[in-house]
């Protein structure tokens, strides 16, 4: 089944997260992806990553468009929008010369080192889903001791 | 601006929403609130016996009324004895306003005592749900309440208010100056008219199905004009029921699985069907694949999220029945010709006649058919008729021959036993000058019998027949049809003398053994002018027939 996004403008108040979240509980679909931020206008908005064929997509819309602190919900396209994705990485601490070349690995495919201690390395990496996969998985569970990852965010590209 | 506390705020926002009657029982979280309703005039409380009666009763008052019904109880049990009643408010689409008390807002989340999450426990079953933190939000959250249950699609909403904010005190403005945003489309785009018109002058053999939503929006005249314009016949949904007097010519009477014969095959049949206001309900279409499938489907409704839910639609219109309706007419009124459908009036006419269903049994045990034809010519098109759930229910829905919309108020996408005597207190006291009766099963009466107590003691004349067959009567039939008559749990063997009982409560009561019986008592009963029982001993084995099995098709019902 497609990835669906779905770019949700709401109230930014108690509950309205759980008026959202059971629309897909009480129909069997798991939500991939959550975002929260805060809009200039004070207003929330949520992106949601979440898999469901056409129908049940529009029947999804329309049923959060029925929710009273739900002000619009956007569909958007993942091939017409910008996508970013941040992760922060720790990983286990590293004989001199093993570091050396993580330190090199993450640098090259984008990321940043924040800090670093005793041969363990804090680092960030934002980009495209792909892409933080990439440097994850050439890292591997040896290496990584701990990863925090916020979820995708979506902008169209229209203006 | 005045000040006062948010127990007599409430009963000021309750009273700017035009507000007469409240459905509830007062406790320890609502305490201060019926204090604040000593002594008040303008507003009567009705004590219910029970708070799920409370619901159903403000349900009954909505759906009688076309105002939203009011209910209101305690925290922790009194408001979780409202869930039923609220959830079977929200499956029919009725403006309820349910208002409970809350522990303090310092105690919620404490494990208090009688603490009840029902800010979670409210969420899936309501339009909205609100809890009052302060006292000066209270006139904001009643102004929404109200504006929520009964814009667009009606729904119930619930209203927690915490022991505290009942307490302080604040200057406030009742009502609160705050306007309700949400958008709603209203009236349909001219296109969507066009397209609707050039469905309905090509289509030979149209259906009209209609359905709740054409009730709610008073759209009942002009389906009726529709229907003589285009000279189609029109179906009902079981919530539909009333919209076009079913004594009209084209009135076919309810479709689905205990529907007419005759509607059921004329929707198979049909090269259009042209619904308004309907939600397609499984017991309305039954196995969705040959539901209707020769017709085009026209699908007018106010909640764009029942488009294309349960059947594919061809034309969709997101719009009020009144004004789509309208609008259609109008545009139509330029176009028809006239007698394009004489053929298929023909042959639906004389499906009616062969499919006719038989009433005038005089048996003994009294057949169910024979009661309802005896209860509608004692009741007159006045009366109300509200329902319990079961065979008793399928007999009226199938049988009454309602004349008006809104006097047929019956549970449909909960199926609540315990809903109709409730629900006929609530219309009686909306309605005190039409004859308001519960057509009842034995099962279902003892859900929610303690409310005599209510009736008598607030005098309120409802009559209840009670279809007296021993039995959870349609589960037994289930369990004859399609589990070999194995009976399991469904005989209510000795059940009590239900005219003592009532006699008990200081109500009329009496018992009709007979057909010829059942005419003269519920007369008397009428005129009595005391809540009254009239125990109708009806044959135990008699089945709702023809009946379309769960997931078949209308035109295969079981016929014996
Ligand atoms: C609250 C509730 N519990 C159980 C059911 C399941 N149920 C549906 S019909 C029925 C039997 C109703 O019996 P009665 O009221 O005597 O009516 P009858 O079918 O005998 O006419 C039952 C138990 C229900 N609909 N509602
Ligand atoms: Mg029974």
């Amino acid at each position: 089944m497609k990835n669906r996004i779905f770019s949700i403008l709401c109230q930014n108040a108690p509950g309205v997260m759980m008026r959202i979240t059971r629309v897909f509980t009480r129909r069997q679909i798991n939500i991939d992806s959550i975002t929260v931020g805060i809009e200039p206008s004070g207003l929330a908005r949520i992106i949601l990553m979440f898999k469901a064929d056409d129908k049940h997509t529009e029947l999804l819309r329309h049923i959060l468009l029925k929710l009273e602190p739900i002000e619009a919900v956007e569909v958007i396209e993942p091939e017409d929008s910008v996508v970013r994705e941040v992760a922060l990485i720790k990983t286990n601490p590293l004989p001199p010369d093993q570091h050396w070349r993580i330190v090199e690995q993450i640098e090259r495919a984008g990321g940043k080192i924040i800090d670093s201690r005793e041969g363990a390395i804090i680092a960030e990496i934002s980009g495209e889903h792909d892409q933080i996969e990439r440097l994850l998985r050439s890292l591997g569970p040896e290496v990584l001791r701990e990863v925090a990852r916020s979820g995708q965010v979506y902008i169209s590209r229209e203006f | 601006m005045a000040e006062m506390t948010g127990a007599k705020a409430v009963w000021e926002c309750l009273k700017a929403e035009g507000v007469k009657h409240v459905f509830g029982i007062p406790g320890g979280a609502i305490i201060s609130t019926y204090d604040a309703l000593y002594g008040e005039t303008e507003i009567t409380h009705i004590l219910t016996r029970h708070e799920q009666a409370a619901a159903h009763a403000a349900d009954g008052y909505a759906r009688a009324s076309g105002r939203p019904g009011v209910c209101m109880t305690t925290s922790g049990p009194g408001a979780t004895n409202l869930v039923t009643g609220i959830l079977n408010a929200y499956m029919d689409s009725s403006p309820v306003i349910a208002i409970s008390g809350q522990v303090s807002t310092t105690a919620i989340g404490t494990d208090a005592f009688q603490e009840a999450d029902m800010l979670s426990l409210m969420l899936p079953i309501t339009k909205h749900n609100f809890i009052v933190h302060r006292i000066e939000e209270l006139p904001e959250v009643f102004r929404m309440a109200f504006a929520i249950a009964t814009t667009g699609r009606p729904g119930p909403v619930h209203i927690d208010l915490p022991k505290d904010v009942q307490l302080s005190k604040a200057e406030l403005e009742i009502p609160a100056k705050v306007e309700y945003r949400k958008p709603l489309k209203l009236d349909p785009t001219p296109s969507e008219v066009t397209r609707a018109v050039e469905l309905l002058v090509h289509a030979r053999q149209p259906v009209i199905y209609a359905g709740g939503g054409v009730i709610w929006s008073g759209a009942s005249p002009e389906l009726i004009e529709l229907a003589e314009l285009l000279q189609a016949p029109v179906t009902t949904s079981l919530l539909g029921k009333g919209a076009i007097p079913e004594d009209h010519p084209l009135a076919l009477g309810m479709l689905g699985m205990h529907g007419r014969m005759v509607a059921n095959l004329a929707v198979t049949e049909c090269d259009l069907l042209f619904a308004v206001g309907v939600r397609f309900s499984d017991r309305a279409t039954g196995d969705v694949h040959h539901f209707a499938p020769r017709a085009k489907v026209v699908h007018i409704d106010i909640d764009a999220a029942e488009i294309g839910k349960n059947v594919r639609v061809d034309h969709a219109i997101v719009a009020d029945a009144k004004r789509a309706l309208r609008a259609i007419i109008e545009a139509l009124k330029q176009h028809l010709r006239k007698g394009r459908t004489s053929e298929w009036l023909e042959r639906v006419n004389s499906l009616r006649r062969n499919l006719a269903p038989r009433m005038d049994y005089d048996d003994v045990p009294i057949k169910p058919q024979r009661a309802i034809k005896e209860i509608m010519e004692v009741a007159g098109p006045d009366a109300i008729i509200t329902t319990e759930v079961g065979q008793c229910q399928m007999w009226a829905a199938h049988f009454y021959r309602v004349r008006r919309p809104r006097h047929f108020i019956s549970s449909g996408g909960l199926g609540t036993m315990g809903f109709g005597f409730p629900a006929a207190i609530g219309a009686k006291v909306a309605c005190p000058d039409h004859p308001v009766i519960d057509i009842a099963g034995d099962g279902s009466f003892l859900m929610n019998s303690q409310e005599l107590a209510t009736a008598v003691e607030n005098d309120i004349p409802v009559v209840v027949c009670i279809f007296n067959n021993s039995y959870l009567g349609m589960v037994k039939q289930w369990q004859d049809l399609f589990f070999g008559k194995r009976r399991s749990q469904t005989y209510l063997g000795k059940t009590p003398d239900f005219a003592k009982l009532a006699q008990a409560y200081g109500a009329w009561g009496d018992r009709a053994s007979k057909p010829s019986e059942i005419g003269p008592k519920l007369r008397e009963a009428m005129e009595s002018g005391k809540p009254a029982v009239l125990d109708i001993v009806v044959d135990p084995d008699e089945h709702v027939l023809p009946m379309v099995p769960a997931g078949g098709r209308l035109d295969e019902p079981i016929l014996t």
